[in-house]
């Protein structure tokens, strides 16, 4: 199996170890996952460590999720990245297809719901 | 679902019962049942802690939750997958309550047309001024013996 490097960005330390887990239920126990506690701290990771995958939450402090977003696609960096969000809205869908992200998952969420999410882009 | 341009049918709870059964069955519980409304009268929180998010907007509404100390606790140790007889201190407790606020807050603000922006959540021992505010929902759920409320507040 391929090495994957994953970065969770959230500000909530209790979320973070919710959706890490959640992965880890879902079968992604083999990603090597990097925490990020705000946008700017997500930022800095994803430029430093290069990883192939980004798990952010939308509301943070110091950046939002869609302006890390938007700074690492205006700099050329084309990151996978996607959301896991408390908000669901279509208008926020569409904000975030628009800006690059591959997909939005709102909570609450379920390991499924992450497996049948995730697994597309995986594979 | 999508409510057009008014909070007015919040005024039916089912919403908010939805969306509290939702949270609780896949990331407090991780099953089913363990959340229910709360019959009888308007219960007494011990020690009560208030937990709140806001959408901005043309009027700023307030999703706010109401606990006591000891079930936020609780909350905190289901949240972070901790053992009962750990204590919680008090990073882990805002962060946890705050977090179900705000995915609470989330989703009502995805039922309205037209919001704004979610702020992040606060949390106080003491029930936040609301003058001038009116109160939409207030409505109390049990958890494992306690009430946990749940209330929207539209701010002027």
């Amino acid at each position: 199996m391929v090495d994957m490097k994953v970065v969770v960005a959230d500000d909530s330390r209790v979320m973070r170890q919710i959706v890490i887990r959640t992965l880890r239920q879902a079968g992604y126990d083999w990603w090597e996952i990097e925490e990020a506690e705000n946008g700017a701290d997500a930022l800095g990771k994803i430029r430093a460590s290069k990883p192939d995958f980004v798990l952010s939450d939308w509301n943070m402090p110091e950046m939002t999720g869609i302006e890390v977003l938007r700074s690492l696609r205006g700099e050329g960096n084309e990151t996978p990245f996607a959301f896991v969000t408390s908000e669901g809205s279509e208008a926020m869908r569409d904000q975030a297809e628009k800006a690059g992200a591959l997909f939005l998952i709102s909570k609450p969420f379920t390991a499924d719901i992450f497996r049948d999410t995730i697994d597309p882009f995986i594979s | 679902m999508t409510i057009p341009d008014t909070w007015e049918p919040l005024t039916d709870l089912d919403p908010i019962l939805t969306i509290a059964q939702d949270l609780f069955t896949t990331m407090v519980d991780g099953e089913p049942g363990h959340l229910y409304p709360w019959m009888g009268e308007e219960p007494t929180l011990d020690d009560a802690r208030y937990t709140w998010v806001d959408v901005s907007g043309p009027v700023v509404t307030r999703v706010m939750l109401m606990a006591g100390r000891e079930t936020g606790e609780h909350l905190t140790r289901a949240l972070l997958a901790m053992g009962e007889d750990e204590s919680v201190n008090d990073a882990d407790f805002a962060d946890a309550v705050g977090e179900l606020a705000n995915v609470v807050g989330g989703n009502v603000k995805s039922l309205v047309t037209n919001p704004g922006t979610l702020t992040l959540p606060v949390v106080t021992h003491e029930a936040p001024d609301m003058a001038g505010g009116t109160k939409l929902i207030e409505t109390y759920f049990g958890w494992k013996g306690a009430p946990l409320g749940v209330a929207l507040w539209a701010l002027a």
